[in-house]
């Protein structure tokens, strides 16, 4: 579980968050809100990559803050980018197994880890391809795949669905459904696609300019009017 | 509920990439036995000395190719690694394998501690702190005169005296000789190899995408990128060692800041990106000189062949000579596709 | 030992490490180059003007023709291969001019040999003392040509399109030339500009410490140890840090123990620098945003 405890992210005279509390219990949650509202800022706060002048970070009661990108790697933390960083010179499998290098203790088993990481993500057969030849869904799934490896806690997604087809997104979200149960991590999924928040977020945050305009299960916060009035564009 | 949620069972093959590694034994095998068979002595010295300094050239590429980092004192390592194992083989009775050894680690150690502050800046600090490494030990040989030839730890060659290294017990005459350097230089090019296709490589392949990348993968990039400078300095000492064994005794001059320079811009006009491309510029740096003089002409020319050749290079073959062959055998082996 | 000689001696090459550094903070600025060539580039000036003096046409003409020298030298760069590698990333463009120095060092090396030699101003004779020390018209000659440039440059800069122009191509590249900057015609003023520096300080060096084609290519370590000192910023602060090495440099050679390696003493103040500078508060934290 994450718990973002008066957060306060300032860059110059903006503030990108201000004095956001938030906690996040569910199995999979949702973090929406439009352009701007910080949910980039509260990723790269959790994942170490900007620091806040003010707030607690904790992970299952451990203060992140602290801890450097790599750190919080290790302690469980996965995180993809809206941008993928998927290597092109390294072939899917050892997309994964770089994440698997940089466990602490070492995965016992790092070979069983990937195999059962790249069969959850569908691309068993596209081990050997190299990364520049994967299309954008098979990218995507690469990611996913190595944030699975090495028994993570908690994994941020930054809209993993951008840019997916009709059907590729109902797999996406088939395969998010099934982290929580099958690898015990919780899943913090930002994306502008409401459908998939509905169907695969059971509670849900809305940002809006750095605050929190709501905290609640996904339905009760999608209906809720401010909400509707900021994000959905419902006057 | 979900079908594909269920674990896999199996586990994936392994890819060992071992592969590679063989095609490396293999080709170096080939080359050496034409070689030792036909070269007279004077190309068997030259030879020599271009394995060793391919051995010093593999470094500059790995990190280049690797790491984008540029690493202009290259030469000036591969003299410090000769220094420490002339000095060493004169004043101990350590055996040659382990003078070599020692030659490397040493070298190693140096080139880390003079690096280390760059490696936390970006790509291009690095070749301003090398190209300042390579200036600094140019000064020091003028200064102090290369320790060359005498007796003992810190002795200098002179008139009435002049030390030799001696080879090692194994390999005594110029083609044993040169099948020993062979030897090291296969050694040396599988090593990096192991370490490219590795967990290493990973690595580096992350820093690579990106500072993002790398971090929020857990890689630790200091301790990455030191560890291809270490191994950088280390291929430059074991070199230096070799070159020192080849004649018995070493020329400080060959190891100035211009010969520094050649070095990288060779290793990156023979690839960077390949282990071919490393014996492609060990051959080049000691063959133009060699058939310049040959033809008479001034050994300036040289400089400005090498010049000329990385700029080219740069523009239009990033993957060096080694690139274009590979992707030429490439074509050839598929001449459906393209 | 008066240490304050030491300094007066290396107000010249200070002034000289200042001129250095803000000519390849100006180019960096504008072109994302690091020039490695800017040392060739101001050799060839140099011994161009040794070779018109020493054919009886004068001196004044030979300063002329030798700036004139490194500056075709170096636009030359600037018009035809640069453009080509102007999309690489920074390591590549500035490897480029590695290459170019090469280069330029061979045939050098072709037509002059390694005879070391000097080029003898008259001023060097002429001094005024201060503080009791001789400074020589040559060093404050050097000394308010580095002041000049340094505050023409940055009104250039800041007043007028060329500036201008040179400050948005700074920002970024291919904004820039949507929002109708002539790329490369800036690109190239600035490799131009480069080159009317790098020929004054091959000139005045081959004056002060002599004229070798190697140690005057190497000239570029100390003067991009001075910029990046600076953080790649600042002119002002660039030709401060210039100054700072030259001056370092000369005092450090007032100890007889590291007197025979005080030409080693710009690289180890320079690597001093570049080690102590993630904890200098005005260090780079990037780039330029341009690859």
């Amino acid at each position: 579980m994450i718990s973002i405890q008066d957060v306060t992210v300032q860059f110059g005279g903006v503030r990108p968050l201000n004095a956001l509390y938030a906690d996040f219990t569910d199995p999979i949650c949702g973090l929406i809100g439009p352009n701007g509202a910080g949910k980039t800022t509260l990723l790269n706060v959790l994942s170490g990559f900007v620091t806040p002048i003010a707030g607690k970070v904790l992970l299952d009661g451990l203060d992140l803050l602290p801890l450097s990108p790599e750190e919080r790697f290790r302690k469980g933390l996965r995180r993809s980018f809206q941008s993928e960083q998927v290597v092109d010179d390294l072939t899917v499998w050892d997309n994964l197994m770089a994440a698997c290098d940089n466990l602490s203790p070492a995965s016992p088993n790092p070979e069983a880890e990937v195999s059962r990481a790249l069969h959850f993500v569908g691309l068993s057969q596209d081990a050997q391809r190299l990364g520049a030849a994967l299309n954008l869904f098979e990218r995507r799934m690469v990611e996913i795949g190595k944030a699975l490896v090495g028994q993570p806690k908690v994994i941020l997604l930054d809209e993993p669905g951008a840019g997916m087809s009709e059907a590729e997104s109902a797999i996406l979200r088939q395969r998010l459904l099934g982290i929580p149960p099958n690898f015990g991590a919780q899943i913090l999924l930002i994306d502008h696609d409401v459908d998939l928040i509905q169907a695969t977020c059971s509670q849900t945050l809305v940002l809006d300019f750095g605050e929190k305009l709501a905290l609640g299960p996904t339905a009760e916060v999608l209906r809720n009017k401010a909400v509707r009035n900021a994000y959905l564009g419902v006057e | 509920m979900h079908e594909i949620s269920q674990p896999a069972t199996t586990t994936l093959a392994v890819p060992r990439n071992r592969a590679a590694l063989w095609s490396i034994v293999l080709t170096m095998a080939v080359i050496t036995a034409l070689t030792a068979l036909t070269a007279n002595s004077y190309w068997l010295t030259t030879l020599t000395s271009a394995f060793a300094l391919a051995l010093a050239a593999r470094g500059v590429g790995l990190l280049y190719a690797q790491l984008g980092l540029v690493s202009l004192a290259q030469m000036a390592l591969v003299g410090v690694g000769g220094w420490v194992a002339l000095r060493l083989s004169h004043g101990t009775a350590l055996p040659f394998e382990a003078v070599v050894l020692l030659a490397g680690v040493v070298t190693s150690i140096i080139g880390m501690i003079w690096g280390a502050p760059a490696l936390r800046l970006q790509g291009l600090y690095l070749a301003l702190v090398t190209l300042m490494l390579a200036g600094a030990f140019q000064i020091v040989i003028v200064a102090t005169g290369f320790p060359d030839g005498g007796p003992g730890l810190l002795g200098r060659a002179d008139a009435t005296q002049r030390l030799m290294m001696q080879r090692p017990a194994l390999a005594q005459g110029g083609t044993a000789y040169f099948i020993y350097v062979a030897l090291w230089l296969t050694a040396g090019l599988v090593l990096v190899e192991y370490l490219r296709l590795g967990r290493s490589g990973r690595a580096w392949a992350l820093i690579r995408r990106g500072r993002a990348a790398a971090q929020s993968t857990g890689v630790n990039m200091f301790r990455a990128k030191m560890k291809a400078f270490a191994l950088t300095g280390f291929l430059a000492g074991v070199a230096g060692a070799l070159l020192a064994g080849n004649v018995g005794q070493l020329d400080g001059r060959s190891f100035s800041a211009p010969e520094s320079l050649f070095l990288f811009a060779l290793s990156l006009v023979g690839g960077a990106h390949h282990w071919l491309g490393a014996l492609l510029a060990g051959l080049l740096l000691r063959a133009v000189p060699s058939l310049l003089t040959d033809f008479g002409v001034s050994g300036y020319a040289a400089t400005v062949i090498f010049g000329a050749a990385l700029m080219h290079a740069l523009i239009t073959a990033p993957q060096g000579i080694a690139g274009q062959v590979l992707a030429l055998a490439a074509r050839l082996r598929k001449p459906g596709k393209e | 030992m008066n240490f304050l000689s030491f300094i007066v001696s290396g107000l010249g090459i200070g002034a000289v490490y200042a001129l250095a550094s803000v000519g390849l903070v100006l180019l960096y600025r504008t072109t994302g180059v690091l020039n490695f060539a800017f040392g060739a580039a101001g050799a060839v000036g140099a011994f161009v003007a040794f070779e018109v003096d020493a054919l009886g046409f004068g001196l004044l003409l030979g300063c002329v023709l030798g700036i004139l020298a490194s500056t075709v030298v170096s636009s030359l760069y600037g018009r035809f291969i640069a453009p080509v590698l102007a999309y690489r990333d920074t390591v590549t463009r500035s490897i480029g001019t590695l290459g170019y120095a090469m280069v330029l060092l061979g045939c050098i090396g072709m037509i002059w040999g390694e005879l070391p030699r000097r080029i003898q101003f008259p001023t060097d004779k002429m001094f005024i003392t201060l503080f009791e020390v001789r400074l020589t018209y040559t060093r404050l000659a050097a000394l308010v040509l580095a002041v000049l440039v340094v505050v023409v440059l940055s009104g250039v800069i800041s007043r007028t399109r060329l500036g201008l122009n040179m400050r948005a191509l700074a920002n970024n590249r291919d904004h820039s030339a949507m929002l109708g900057v002539p790329v490369l015609k800036v690109e190239f003023f600035a490799w131009l500009i480069i080159g009317i520096f790098a020929g004054m300080c091959g000139i005045l060096m081959a004056n002060l410490v002599g004229l070798k084609a190697t140690a005057l290519t190497f000239l570029v370590v100390p003067a991009i140890a001075a910029a990046i000192m600076s953080g790649m910023e600042s002119l002002p602060r660039t030709a401060a840090a210039g100054m700072f090495l030259g001056v370092a440099e000369a005092v450090l050679s007032a100890f007889p123990a590291i007197a025979p390696y005080r030409s080693a003493a710009p690289f180890l103040i320079a690597l001093a620098a570049v080690a102590l500078m993630p904890f200098l508060s005005f260090a780079p934290k990037r780039s330029p945003n341009r690859t």
